[in-house]
């Protein structure tokens, strides 16, 4: 599998270092892994102006690193979101990473299970994965509210919700839930 | 009763969170005494000094954006972040919040609602409750009866809660009002907003033929 990585923690953190251990795992077992690091990109704010969707259909009208978010995204297999949970939700980073991807579904809606969700713009979408760092207070509660979050998340951007894992368990399950999906 | 409005739509002024806003308060200054001030987080990044501010003087926060992939907007997010290290120092603050989404339906919103109770807990705040309305995209095409309807509502929720500080239940579940769309609403509705928000939008862009467009491959 074509596997990206888009890490979203902070430099200094844990997580860089548990993201590289997953990466040349991954590499070991014939995946082809790209990472984004998040922090050293450049990329505003989705501004909710629409015109990825009505004036230049499926490209923002921002001129940054959100294009290489877009064109990275679409040609994986997998995105696997690493991030620190902060307040419960990973990182601002992280989710501003998420917005500026809109570009890739279309706004028309369909109805899914009976309920309304956008369109597809592409013919395929990469699988989506989580792998978070708890916070010192995260209980089993605030990971119910992020899975529920982000499984919503994946129908809306034409995905599926391959795998939630925490980085206090070892990276090898990680590696091993990727490599049965 | 002092409201702190903290508007978290990346459009800031000019958006239907705004709009909706500015039909809530509408009512709540119609009590004698109340008064309210409002910032937009979108012109307070990358610090948000202003919105933290609030945070240590303001009696009650009411907090609205629109639903982004299923949550808040990464800009909203970057705000929130800045409030860790005021856990616990806020009890009696008030906080509640407003999230509205563009899809027919109110249900997409309900997991960000269980997230910002519990974030509110975990800041150690009291929890005033949310208002969450779905249907909130083009509110500018859509039939001005139903439209009337939303803004009298959020009008009535905004008379109630400047008279007791407290959200109205009823008031707040008939405006959640579809929660859900049956399966007849979904193939009637959907066309709708395809042809009347999206088209009438990309056709005013002359973009209607690229609307389709795969600019990565």
């Amino acid at each position: 599998m074509d596997i990206l990585i888009l890490n979203g923690s902070p430099s200094g953190s844990r997580l860089n270092g548990q993201i590289a251990e997953l990466k040349s795992l991954l590499e070991k077992t014939a995946h082809a892994v790209r990472e984004l690091t998040l922090r050293d990109m450049k990329y505003s704010p989705c501004r909710g102006c629409f015109g990825c969707w009505v004036k230049t259909p499926g490209r923002c009208i921002f001129r940054d690193d959100g294009d290489i978010l877009c064109s990275q995204a679409i040609h994986s297999d997998m995105v696997i979101l690493a991030s620190p949970l902060r307040m419960g939700y990973p990182s601002a980073l992280t989710k501003n990473a998420l917005d500026r991807m809109i570009p890739l579904i279309h706004p028309y809606l369909e109805g899914i299970d009976n309920e309304a969700h956008h369109m597809k713009r592409y013919d395929r979408y990469p699988l989506l994965g989580l792998l978070l760092e708890k916070e010192a207070d995260t209980d089993q509660d605030d990971m119910d509210i992020v899975h529920e979050i982000f499984r919503r998340a994946a129908i809306n951007l034409r995905s599926a919700m391959q795998f939630v894992a925490y980085t206090d368990k070892p990276i090898e399950e990680v590696c091993n839930a990727i490599n049965h999906s | 009763m002092r409201l702190t409005i903290l508007n978290g739509s990346p459009r800031g002024k000019k958006s239907n969170s705004a709009v909706l806003l500015s039909h809530f308060t509408r009512g709540f200054l119609e009590s004698p005494g109340n008064s309210m001030e409002t910032l937009h987080l979108i012109n307070e990044r990358p610090g948000f000094e202003k919105p933290k501010d609030a945070f240590f003087s303001a009696e009650r926060i009411l907090l609205a954006f629109p639903l982004y992939v299923d949550a808040m907007p990464g800009s909203v997010k970057e705000f929130i972040e800045k409030l860790e290290p005021y856990k616990g120092k806020r009890p009696d603050l008030r906080l509640m919040y407003l999230v509205q989404n563009g899809f027919p339906e109110t249900c997409h919103n309900r997991p960000v609602q269980r997230y910002l109770e519990k974030l509110t807990r975990r800041r150690g705040c009291a929890y005033g409750g949310s208002i969450v309305k779905g249907g909130c995209e083009g509110l500018d095409v859509q039939p001005s009866f139903l439209v009337e309807k939303v803004f009298d509502l959020f009008y009535q929720i905004g008379i109630s809660y400047g008279r007791t500080g407290l959200l109205d239940n009823d008031l707040l579940a008939r405006l959640a009002r579809p929660e859900h769309l049956s399966p007849e609403n979904i193939a009637q509705v959907i066309p709708m907003v395809n042809v009347f928000l999206w088209d009438s939008l990309m056709d005013k862009n002359g973009a209607k033929d690229r609307s389709f467009d795969r600019p990565y491959l």
